[in-house]
């Protein structure tokens, strides 16, 4: 078993850090499509709060992708 | 075969030209005029003054002498500018509304045209290169780079817009909010049991250390977000050849890195600026009420 993990290649710390990121958005955008269900006369205000929550949860991500050796 | 195997045969026959051309862009600017001791003009510096200028002068073609009826390009810009009213003023709060406006749309006009213009063609691959054996040319001096994809670029724009909220949320809250809503203790005194007051209040005053912590790393994360979006998008068009679907995911990314980078902005200030509206709102509500109370 752990032959097969040692046998991992490529960049394993930007790879988690831009797993979390994505997750986080895709959790964001399901939150935010189901709040637009529940009112669509908000959707504008709600499509405000989803951009920035995007922005702050993707931003480590590509802090991850940039700055890992 | 089914429409769905014919269809990716497809995109697959339309990338296939394109594996051969698998370079990418250089992650730093290359130097146009080196003045010596590190004191250099790079080519995205330079693309940033020339499209600068050309967007100052587009703007004053178009508005000229501001006039109470408008002419047409004046009608373009000012519909631009009420759209973004609309959406900052909310978040910013009226009180901090006029001084902070200006820059906000200056942040994103600026940041929406310099992430679009990386898209036209003649961008990265004109300038200075070598020839290989092949005959191949590979450039490694180009001439016309982005603003935003150089990191001095995007750290120049997260400094000016903390330097921003600085001067803004000193001039507009003062000294005494600020570190009342960093450090001060949030709990009404009336609903928590004697003891737990000062434990409460020591919390508070940790977790204010934590929220300056979050605050100082505001501009780095600001400049890495801009810059890792625009620099990765142009890396992956000039790795995959211009495929012409992430020419439109490069529209977006723009578009999008633009206006997350105002909002930003304008959502730090607003935490600290937007309390006293609330609380005005409030009163006159609970005032009315009152009176229409008495009425009936």
């Amino acid at each position: 078993m752990l032959n097969i993990i040692a046998e991992i290649q490529g960049n394993i710390a930007s790879a988690f850090g831009l797993l979390g990121a994505a997750i986080g958005v895709g959790l964001i955008g399901q939150k935010a499509a189901e709040a637009v269900g529940r009112n669509p006369a908000a959707s504008g205000k709600i499509l405000v709060q989803a951009i920035i929550g995007m922005a702050l949860a993707e931003g480590l991500g590509i802090l991850a992708l940039f700055l890992a050796k | 075969m089914s429409r769905g195997t014919k269809f990716t045969t497809l995109l697959a026959a339309l990338a296939l030209p394109f594996t051969a051309f698998a370079e990418g862009v250089a992650p730093s600017a290359a130097k146009l005029v080196d003045f010596g001791g590190g004191w250099t003009i790079t080519n995205s510096m330079f693309t940033g003054w020339v499209i600068s200028a050309l967007l100052v002068t587009l703007v004053l073609y178009l508005v000229g002498k501001p006039t109470i009826l408008p002419s047409k390009g004046q009608a373009v810009i000012e519909s631009l500018i009420e759209a973004l009213r609309d959406l900052f003023e909310p978040i910013v709060g009226k009180k901090a509304f006029p001084l902070a406006f200006p820059i906000l749309v200056t942040f994103f006009i600026f940041i929406l045209f310099h992430n679009w213009m990386g898209l036209i063609p003649g961008v990265g691959t004109m300038g200075w290169g070598t020839t290989d054996a092949a005959g191949h040319f590979h450039i490694t001096r180009p001439l016309i780079r982005p603003h935003n994809s150089d990191f001095n670029g995007t750290i120049a724009l997260a400094l000016i817009s903390f330097g921003a909220w600085l001067i803004i949320v000193f001039k507009i809250a003062g000294t005494k909010l600020i570190l009342w809503d960093l450090f001060g203790n949030k709990a009404e005194k009336k609903e928590t049991p004697g003891w737990l007051y000062p434990i409460l209040a020591l919390v508070f005053f940790i977790v204010g250390f934590i929220e300056v912590f979050s605050i100082v790393i505001r501009p780095f994360t600001l400049s890495v977000r801009l810059f890792g979006n625009v620099f990765g998008g142009e890396n992956l068009l000039h790795g995959t050849g211009f495929f012409f679907v992430f020419y439109f995911m490069e529209l977006l990314v723009g578009l999008i890195q633009a206006l997350v980078f105002t909002l930003l902005t304008s959502v730090y200030i607003g935490l600290l600026c937007n309390h006293g509206d609330d609380h005005d709102e409030h009163a006159h509500d609970d005032k009315s009420d009152h009176a229409a109370e008495a009425h009936h």
